[in-house]
Formats: C-alpha cells, structure tokens, sequence
C-alpha cells in the first residue's frame, strides 16, 4: 500500500484562473479566421496594449513557444523548423516560433492547392492564423528583431512589418542608472515617437481611426493590475514568504499579453487578496521555508512545476527573481493614463534584458537585500544569450556586496534536450549545506 | 604559375602585413611607443573609425587572439560565439589594457556581453556604446545614424579633449577611401581571374588593414601591388564563394584547407574580406551626413543578415556574386553560435538550391577545429561539382 505524500508546495489558489484565462484567449486567436478578424504576429515588448485598442487579435511569438513548451508539445514545431534548416543552437523559443511559421506557411499553400490531410501532430502549432501584418518591438535581445525579419521572409515578403527599434541602455553616462539619465530620457522619447509611427501603421493595416480613449482606458486597466501585482509581491519580504516565485511564473501571461480589462484587475485583486490574507494568518507558500532563493533566467517551461517542486523539497522557497520582479509594467507610477504612450515607451525599453550589468547589479543586489535572500540560482539558459549575458558577473557581484553564493544550473527555455537535472540537484544541495555551514558559524 | 606568395616572400612589405596580423598587440605597443598615441580598441561590424582617426587616435578593430579560453570560460558561456568569448578571455587576463578606450557601434546581444566584461575589468578606460540602428528601411532611419554618428564625434572630442573639425574628418574619410580601394584591387584581380591569391594571403592584407595606421598599410600595399599581379589562372580546380564569418577572421588553417582540397577560392563575403572594404564613405557636403551614408551603403553592397533591410537580400546578392565570378560552390563558414548566420541560414540555402548551387555548411570555433573531417566534407563537396561538370559536358 503506498502512503500518500503531501506536497511541499502550497500554490496560491487565486492563479489557477490565469490558466483558463490564458487558454480561453489562446482558443480566440486560433478561431479568429473564422470570426473575420485581423491577426497580427507579434514579439518582444507588450505592445499588444496598442493592438487591443485597436480591435485587432495578437499573437506574441514568445509566449505562443513557451506554451507549447509548457505543454510539452514544441516537437512539431521544432523539427519543422529544423527540417527548414534552422540549427539546434538557435534561441528555442525563435526556432519553435518559426517552425510554427513554416507550419503555418504550409497548411496555407496545402489549403490553396487543395492538398488535405496534414498530420495530427502537426496540427495544434499551425492551429495560428497566417498573420494579416507583423509587429517588431524587442529589447535588449539583438536576435528578436531578425527573428520577426525571417518570419516575414518565409512568409514570403508579402505580409507587410513594422519594426519598432529599442535602444539598449548601457549606461554611457555618468549620470546613467535605472530609471534617470539623459540617455534613459533620450531613449523614452525615441520610442515614444516611434510608438506613435506604430499607431499610424496600426491605422493604415486597420482602415480605421485609432482610439486613443481606448488606449486610455485599457492602459488604466494595466496599471491598477500592475499596482496589485506589485504589492502582492512586495507583501512576499516577509518570512516565510506567502507566496513563491513560481506563482509569479503563473502570472505572466494575464500582465503580459492577455486582454486588459476588469477580469485582469479582478485576477490580480484576488491574487493580491489571497497573499495579503496569507499573510495575516501566517500561511506560508511552501510547507517549511529554510532557504529563501533569487532565480535569475528565463523560465524552463519545459520543467515548470517540476522545479517548482524539486525546490520545496529542500525547502527552498523562491522568492523573487529578474524574469518576474524585473519586467511587465513593473513600475506602474510611469503610466500616465491620460497620456500613456511614454510611460508605455518606458516599460518596453526596461526589459531585464536591455540593461547594461551595471544597472542588472543595482537591480539584483537591490532585490536580494529587500527580499532577504540568502543564495542567487542561476538558470542558465542555453539558447538564450540575452539573460545569460551577465549571469557571471552577477553571480560575482552579489557575492562581492552582498557575501551570498549562487549556483548555476543547464537548461533553456523551449528544448528540453538541454536540461541537466543530475546537475541541478548536486549544485543546489551543495549551496545549500553552504548556506547552512555560514549560517552556524554566525552562530558560534 | 606565378601567384603573389613567390614574388613577395620574403618581400619587407608582406612580411610587414603578415607580422601585424599575426600579432595586433605588438603592432599596438610598438605604435604607441613611437608616436606616444592613444589607441583606441573598435568592436566589429561598424564602428566609424574614421572619426576616431580624425582625432589624431589610432582606431584598431580588436581581433580574436589565438589563446586557448581559460578565464574567461568563467565570464561568458560556452554557447557564445568564439569571438564574444575571446574578448571576455582578453579582457579577464588584461590583454586588452594596451588600449586607452573602447567604442562599440554594434548591437549583438553576445557581442554586448563581452564588451561589459571588457567594461567590468578596464574599469578605468571608457567605454562607450553608441547604438547604430539595425532597422535601416525606416523611413528615420538616416537621420538616427546620422545622430549617432555625431555623437561618436562629440564622445571622442571629449575623450581627446579637442574638436574634430570637418576638414580632418574628410581627410581621414579620403585616406580609408584610399585603403578600401587598394585592397578592392587585390579582389577585384581574384574575382576576374587576373591574378591568384590564396585567402590566407588575402586575410593577411585585410586584418592587418583593420590594426595598423592607415597611412602606413597603404604605402605597404602600393609597395605589394608594384610587384605586380599578374598571374595564370590555376587549371582544375573549383572555383568557390566563402561566406560568413561576420565579425572575425576564419582560421587560416582552414582556409588553406579548402584550398589543398582541390578549391580555388575566387570570392568571399567574409568579415575580413569583401564585406569590410566593400563600400566607401561617399561624397556630401557634411563630413558626418557622410558616414551616416556609408553605414547605410554598407549593407546595400554586401547584405548582412544583422540588419533590418526588406528591399536588400544577402541570398539574392549571393547568386548575383557567384555569376559574376563564375564560383561552382559556394562554402559556408558559420560562427557557431552567431545567431543572425543561424536565422539566416535556411533562406540562403533555399536560394541556392532553387538555382542548384552545391553548397556547404561549415560551423567554426574558437578552439578544436577538426580539421579532418571538414576535409572530408569539403573534398565531398568538390566531388559533387566535379561530377556535375561532367554530366553538364
């Protein structure tokens, strides 16, 4: 007879609705053909605020791979893609992306041409619409631009694309840092310009007006989400923790691409609610918090609750990290809803990957102190040059200032071929006993 | 046959070349020493190094260096590109301190890794991005470069500590004119068939143009090019295209690999190459206007597959060239991990399929080439051609 085990995890129960919001917006695209809409592709920033103000149905490159990913059903995608020629070492998530395009390419010429019968599965990565127009808006990672470019090559030229350029904040100048500066000033008006070029694209693929109060509004819709979002995590300092990062993992879909409305605000209301009232009555997010943990990486959708619960059972609690503390309208008071359009060009340039190391310090070191963090986990991502960019001298850095250790562990985002579990396991048990042998000569 | 090896070996003025090539870091301090210059290390693909000269600094395109990567395995992952991890490699072991500051034009994430690992330990010297727009089709696109350019201006003013004025830039703009075109006449000559050059040579006169004073490379290829550079085609072997390699120089172990396999390499659009030296700053009444020009006229004469561009394909401008100069194959030479090359990739080979031009792929690193099984495949590939030339008699 087995004995039932209780799982170290205690999820929070209000993010179970951000997968049926999640699915139920995936269900929309994939029928929007069907409904007469117009689909645009989509990668990189949340510019889908725009697209939403203008009627349109979005689909973002990034989080569609990630879901297959999640669901385990990136195969298909892949090896199409490879069969089209793309290399193994190709960012994950743009190789699953355009093995959907060229999927997506061939169920359209098969349909043209008559031909029937593609295999089932196939079918749910060329389940996207053929987009009617492309959107570019990518920060920091230098392949997301040419991504959406060779999209739009093996959609063969005909599908027309707007590039949105994000400069890369590298902090030239004395006075540069996160959020002040000539630069960062330079750089917020850059793209609001650009954003405003966008709208008048967005005008011309639509035939209609754009609806400047519905940005309005849908942005203020973005902020109070944001501003419960944040302080459900600030709540997160205490110890034990109420919540974990892996139910901010959760989160990212509803901040970051699905529609803004009064369900996202109930979302994140309830969120919020539920942590404050752990809180209140000393509910911890996992059963026995001994480590408290930062996770620097893009996530390993691959191996989402199995890390969420390989980490409760070393009792580690995740408590925040750079992939959701560090992104997705985190910081709200830029919005100005009667005149959004800077503080939305604001946000898109603070991706976590569009910083110099300089400012990826400030924002890591800053992190760890405020959340009482006692080692840093890297995720090194193996097709992701972006985020693993300045992991080193992080992991250095917060060693120097801050005395904790880190670890780092292989994976990637969308190909699970490059996770090393045996490697996560003896790394993170020996940071661990490091972090108890400091703790008891603190003692001593 | 006659080929520019036998007339110059051991002639003062290639044997010059070939010492600053091989060696950039000498060539560095020695300069230093003589003149009591600064020096100032550029990162590939675009850095407007004439700016920099007009200065009265000496702009050197910093090269990946032969060391196997100890240190700084330690600073930047494996899967990045040999060169990104080579400079984290200079970097962490100081080699880069014979440099007095650092410019980057260039965005590539990997690249953007190294340069603040270059930032992390020269915490002393400048280091200075100025972010070339890679969207070059938009309508704003020439007058964001054209700013950018003028900040490069005004960033190096301050670090010298005096103007650049119009005149010196035009001058230095004339003097790398004058680099390029010399240099186009070594390819021009391959490309026609009027002369034989191995690309090993070829690689020499180029990366050493991309070190020393500009003044001083020019004199020493007027000195080559007097010896004359006529020569007999060579007789059986295949014509080839390299491609690739973006931003640093292929392994000339490698090149003369392809050539002992039975190719004759008559073109390329490497790095260093036919991409560097193909477009001249152009003619405008503002010296900067000028090199905003010369940015956005690069991509037009050699596509790179790193900048945004709809109305310029690199497969098409790849068939066009491999008319031009009768090439049978064409030979990829792919960074590993450069993932713009990685992007690009399948449409190149479907543009040479669609035309059936054998190719291959060739991925390269830093270290551990094996060399023997890339002579397989190429000797394959020439195989393959040879055959075909049979069936096409």
């Amino acid at each position: 007879m087995s004995t039932a085990v209780a799982s170290p995890m205690n999820r929070l129960g209000s993010t179970a609705l951000a997968g049926a919001m999640t699915s139920a917006y995936w269900e929309r695209i994939f029928t929007a053909r069907e409904r007469g809409a117009q689909v645009v592709w989509y990668n990189g920033s949340a510019v889908n605020v725009i697209f939403q103000a203008a009627g349109l149905e979005w689909c973002h490159g990034e989080a569609f791979s990630a879901r297959l990913a999640a669901q385990h059903l990136e195969k298909p995608a892949q090896l199409a893609g490879e069969e089209y020629g793309y290399v193994g070492e190709l960012c994950s998530y743009a190789r699953t992306h355009l093995g959907c395009a060229v999927l997506t390419q061939q169920a359209r010429e098969e349909e043209n041409s008559g031909v029937v019968g593609m295999v089932d599965q196939r079918e749910l990565a060329s389940r996207l619409p053929a987009p009617d127009f492309f959107v570019n808006a990518y920060a920091g990672c230098s392949t997301g631009q040419q991504w959406d470019e060779i999209s739009y090559r093996v959609f063969g030229k005909d599908v027309p694309i707007f590039n949105v350029s994000l400069p890369f904040l590298w902090g030239n100048k004395p006075d540069a840092g996160y959020l002040r500066g000539q630069e960062w000033e330079e750089a917020t008006t850059y793209v609001s310009d650009q954003l405003h070029d966008l709208i008048r694209f967005v005008e011309q693929m639509t035939g209609r007006k754009f609806d400047f109060d519905r940005l309005r509004e849908v942005m203020s819709y973005v902020k109070k989400a944001s501003e419960l979002r944040r302080e459900a995590m600030a709540m997160c300092k205490a110890a034990p923790t109420p919540a974990t990062y892996w139910d901010w993992i959760a989160s990212i879909a509803p901040i970051n691409f699905l529609p803004a409305g009064p369900e996202l605000v109930a979302y994140f209301q309830a969120v919020r609610d539920e942590v404050a009232q752990r809180l209140a009555d000393g509910v911890p997010g996992i059963a026995n918090e001994r480590y408290r943990l930062y996770f620097d990486g893009i996530m390993n959708w691959n191996k989402l609750g199995y890390l969420a619960r390989k980490f409760a059972e070393y009792d580690v609690a995740v408590v925040c990290g750079r992939y959701t503390h560090n992104a997705f309208w985190q910081e709200p008071h830029l919005i100005d809803t009667d005149d959004p359009i800077r503080g939305m060009a604001q946000h898109y340039l603070l991706c976590p990957t569009n910083h110099g190391v300089r400012t990826l310090k400030y924002l890591t070191n800053r992190d760890c102190a405020d959340y009482g963090v006692d080692g840093i986990v890297f995720h090194s991502t193996r097709t992701c040059r972006a985020f693993t960019n300045p992991q080193h001298l992080l992991a250095k850095s917060a060693q120097k200032e801050l005395g904790i250790p880190s670890m780092f562990f292989e994976g990637d985002v969308a190909d699970a071929s490059f996770y090393k579990e045996e490697i996560l396991e003896s790394r993170l048990v020996a940071m661990l006993e490091g972090i108890d042998v400091r703790r008891a000569r603190a003692l001593a | 046959m006659v080929d520019i090896e036998d007339r110059v070996v051991p002639g003062r003025a290639i044997a010059r070349l070939t010492a600053v090539a091989g060696d950039p870091d000498a060539y560095v301090r020695e300069w230093k020493q003589r003149t009591g210059g600064r020096v100032i290390g550029a990162f590939p693909m675009n850095f407007p190094a004439e700016i920099a000269h007009a200065a009265g600094l000496l702009p050197v395109l910093i090269q990946e260096n032969r060391e196997t990567i100890t240190v700084g395995r330690n600073l930047l992952t494996e899967f990045y590109c040999g060169y990104t991890r080579n400079i984290a490699d200079q970097a962490a072991k100081g080699r880069l301190s014979i440099y007095d500051g650092f410019y980057n034009a260039d965005h590539c994430i990997q690249l953007l890794g190294a340069v603040d690992v270059t930032r992390e330990f020269e915490e002393d010297t400048p280091v200075y991005f100025g972010q070339l727009e890679t969207s070059i089709g938009s309508t704003w696109a020439i007058d964001k470069v054209q700013r950018k350019m003028a900040a490069f201006r005004a960033e190096i003013a301050g670090f010298v500590g005096h103007d650049i004025h119009d005149d010196d830039l035009r001058a230095s703009i004339e003097l790398f004119n004058e680099q390029r075109r010399l240099l186009r006449r070594f390819y021009d000559e391959r490309r026609s068939g009027n002369a034989y050059f191995s690309p090993a040579h070829l690689q020499v006169l180029v990366k050493s143009g991309m070190v020393m004073d500009r003044a001083e490379h020019i004199a020493l290829l007027q000195e080559v090019l007097q010896l004359g550079l006529s020569a007999e085609r060579q007789r059986g072997r295949i014509k080839v295209h390299l491609s690739g390699h973006f931003c640093h120089a292929p392994r000339t172990e490698l090149l003369e690999l392809i050539e002992e396999c039975g190719a004759q390499v008559v073109d390329d659009d490497l790095f260093h190459g036919t991409r560097w030296i193909a477009a001249d700053v152009p003619d405008a009444d503002d010296p900067i206007e000028a090199m905003a020009l010369w940015y956005l006229a690069r991509n037009v004469a050699v596509p790179c597959p790193t900048r945004v561009q709809h109305d310029v394909d690199w497969d098409g401008y790849l068939l066009d060239v491999l008319d031009g100069s009768g090439a049978e194959g064409l030979i990829v030479l792919m960074a590993k991990f450069c993932e713009p090359h990685m992007l690009y990739y399948p449409e190149l080979r479907k543009a040479l399929d669609s035309k059936g031009i054998p190719h291959l792929l060739i991925e390269t690193e830093h270290e551990g080439m094996p060399l023997e099984s890339m002579r397989t495949r190429i000797e394959a590939l020439l195989e393959r051609i040879r055959r075909r030339q049979a069936v096409l008699v």
